[in-house]
């Protein structure tokens, strides 16, 4: 019997031993295409060539798990395959990164693609090199290279409009205040507020309760610095955010707080109480990114919307958004190394962003990437002028940083607890942002 | 005992084999892991050292977080055994109503934790039914935040995992309360003692088993404690709710599978370290029975 544990307990510690220290979710194999100078043709199949039998598997989020329901569909008419979405549930990144930790990878995935996100998930290691793809050429030259690019290699397909931060207004409220033209500037901006404030209009809404929006100022507030080079040096350590530039957009923020410029129940106020508000004229203004129109949309029709509601950019110094894409703006494909199967998932991405694309953007009411196929009627107002603004819009820390720290909780905590001053909330996101670049091995960290 | 045993003792394999491999074995991960750079950002797992443990000490979070979970599992203690206790005395009596609330009271043990956090995350928020229910009697608008404060918060989440967890606490009491001898009772009863003093020397003392148990796993449970938390507050307002769970469940998603790793060893080794005094003090206190 002894013998018997013994036996057991040995087996068991070498078996250990052995699996100890390598990590499933990483292989040593290289991803195809990487090593082989692989020819174009071969890199990028023609889209609709037959797949007959092929499945392939796409993750997506519950926001974006019928996003893709349109090309699919014409997909499996065309090549005969199979695409299977798999539905992760929130919060969506945590979920992939976990599985993909385990070693479970799929062909496809929805995944945001700025440059902390691509190394969040080890691009180099787990994603396809998208270099070469045929549809790059075709679209808007300032959209081609704006994200899903990291260390000059292409990992990620911008599929819709990315995400701006900006101002949704009410523009009943405004009207009825006398205001006839949006803000130049953030000054103008706050003196605007300070104006419906005298009036007893709520300038402006936050949701701190939800958390995840209170970034949205600090990065507004730092447009000047990031369109001056602010991330690059962020990513050095040659500059911190408890240096003047984020130490001083986290104050502003709060003293535009104190001032009482924003809704008395800051604090515990969500995500959907900021639309709601919005839409009955109770607050005037939100800094929201492009989920709050369709948190909008959710709850009244879009003509309704497109009446009520405007959008425009702001920064300190003018009217500039910060682009933040997210995980439905577009799709990676992994590298499972399986030949047939990664030359299929690009196979779909090209056929997405190739002959599908006008039906795609058609489906999804969403404005075109691409110069030669038109913007279909009936985009709303709002979301063709967040779309426009991205042209000369700086980017967010999400995409510029190589790590994306907890900035949001850090800032909801100093609005909820009135414990972190602006000064606990800069240190606290550099100790942060230190500790996850120096876990990605960033040097200088 | 040898000749006298019903089943041979290679019985216990299969449970061996499966707490071997579910249990002992990320456990035993989780000592090797917390001492590597294990994260989603890099193909290899180097050794580090005590690195993790020195960055998670200087930052002082993770101390933060082990004196919240604390105050959470010691609330949670109390508030339940509380309620359990409370409950097993008023429904003690086998009559048709007080069956019928027991079945009533044991239902939310086995509804799921996040559905009864969303539920009191909606009926808490300053618009919420509370508040509605409240400015109806007052005649004035109530517009409370319950999960908003700082200092308030953590007793409200502990109030909610005491509430869901109170039928089982009741369950033992109420079978605890049943093994007492009824001529014991009947004897205080002859020597006129009140109801108090009956419960105070006699029916509480001789509840010990039922205590040590109840005591122990509310404790420890919710050392643990996470959905509840996650669901009403997620960590909130401020971080004063974050439980470890919450920070080590944080950590991880961002890919930091280390220093997520050391977290949830320091977690162990302070259950532990808590397990064994509260366990041994409380079996002390049965010596006497």
């Amino acid at each position: 019997m002894k013998k018997l544990w013994q036996g057991i307990a040995a087996t068991a510690a070498v078996g250990m031993l052995v699996a100890g220290c390598s990590d499933p979710g990483t292989g040593d194999e290289p991803a195809a295409g990487t090593d082989d100078g692989a020819t174009t043709d071969e890199q990028w199949p023609d889209p609709t060539a037959d797949l007959s039998g092929v499945t392939l598997s796409l993750w997506a989020a519950q926001s974006s798990a019928t996003l893709a329901d349109q090309p699919i569909a014409a997909f499996e008419e065309a090549t005969g395959a199979t695409v299977e979405v798999v539905t992760i549930p929130d919060p969506y990144e945590q979920g992939v990164q976990t599985r993909v930790a385990t070693g479970d990878l799929p062909d496809l995935a929805f995944w945001q693609p700025t440059s902390s996100m691509l190394t969040a998930i080890n691009a180099s290691t787990n994603l396809q090199p998208l270099d070469g793809a045929p549809w790059i050429e075709e679209m808007d030259p300032e959209l081609q290279d704006l994200t899903g690019i990291l260390d000059d290699t292409r990992y990620a397909a911008l599929i819709t409009s990315p995400a701006v931060m900006g101002v949704y207004y009410n523009k009943d409220v405004f009207e009825e205040a006398g205001i006839t033209e949006t803000p130049g500037d953030f000054d103008e901006m706050v003196e605007i507020a300070r104006d419906l404030d005298e009036q007893g209009t709520t300038p402006f809404f936050e949701m701190a309760g939800d958390r995840w929006g209170t970034q949205w100022w600090v990065q507004v507030l730092l447009a000047d610095a990031a369109a001056d080079g602010l991330w690059d040096r962020i990513n050095t350590g040659e500059e911190q955010f408890t240096d003047e530039a984020g130490l001083t957009a986290i104050q502003t923020y709060k003293d535009l707080i104190d001032e009482g410029l924003f809704n008395e129940d800051i604090a515990t106020a969500t995500f959907e109480e900021q639309g709601d508000a919005l839409l009955a004229g109770d607050a005037a203004m939100a800094v929201q990114i492009n989920a709050l129109y369709g948190q909008l949309v959710a709850k009244a029709d879009a003509e309704t919307v497109d009446e009520t509601i405007g959008f425009f950019p702001i920064s300190p110094s003018g009217n500039v958004g910060t682009s933040i894409p997210d995980q439905a703006n577009a799709l990676a494909a992994f590298a499972t190394g399986d030949e047939a199967q990664e030359a299929a998932a690009r196979q779909f991405m090209a056929f997405l962003m190739g002959p599908n694309y006008g039906d795609f953007i058609a489906d999804q009411q969403t404005v075109s990437l691409k110069g030669d196929v038109p913007t279909p009627d009936g985009v709303p107002q709002v979301l063709q002028d967040v779309h426009a603004s991205l042209g000369d819009s700086v980017g967010s820390m999400q995409s510029e940083a190589v790590a994306n720290p907890d900035l949001y909780l850090y800032v909801s905590d100093m609005i909820q607890g009135g414990q972190m001053t602006p000064e606990d909330v800069a240190t606290a996101t550099q100790d942060h942002f230190a500790q996850l670049a120096q876990a990605q091995g960033v040097d200088g960290f | 005992m040898g000749n006298r045993q019903t089943h041979p003792r290679t019985f216990l394999i299969p449970a061996f084999v499966v707490m071997g491999i579910f249990f002992f074995t990320p456990t035993i991960y989780n000592f090797v892991y917390a001492f590597t750079d294990w994260s989603s950002f890099k193909a290899e797992i180097n050794p580090v050292g005590l690195a993790n443990f020195e960055s998670l000490l200087s930052s002082g979070t993770l101390l933060t977080s082990l004196r919240v979970t604390l105050v959470y599992a010691v609330l949670v203690a109390i508030f339940q055994n509380l309620f359990g206790l409370g409950l097993a005395l008023l429904l003690e009596r086998d009559t048709r109503i007080n069956r019928f609330s027991r079945v009533m009271f044991f239902i939310p043990v086995v509804m799921s934790a996040l559905a009864v956090g969303y539920i009191f995350q909606a009926l808490l928020k300053p618009a919420g039914a509370l508040n509605q229910l409240l400015s109806l009697f007052t005649a004035e608008p109530v517009t409370t935040a319950w999960l908003g404060s700082t200092t308030w918060t953590i007793v409200v989440v502990a109030l909610i995992h005491a509430w869901k967890w109170m039928g089982l606490s009741m369950l033992i009491y109420l079978a605890g309360l049943k093994t007492i001898n009824e001529d014991v009772l009947e004897a205080a009863r002859l020597d006129g003692a009140s109801a108090w003093q009956t419960f105070r020397t006699i029916r509480f003392p001789l509840l010990a088993p039922a205590v040590t148990f109840n005591v122990a796993t509310a404790l420890l449970g919710s050392m643990n404690g996470f959905d509840i938390v996650q669901a009403t507050t997620g960590g909130g307002p401020a971080g004063s709710t974050e439980l470890l769970n919450i920070f080590i469940y944080r950590t991880f998603g961002q890919g930091l599978f280390a220093q997520a790793t050391t977290m949830s060893l320091v977690l162990f080794v302070a259950v532990a370290l808590l397990a064994f005094p509260v366990v041994r003090t409380l079996r002390k206190r049965e010596e006497v029975l």
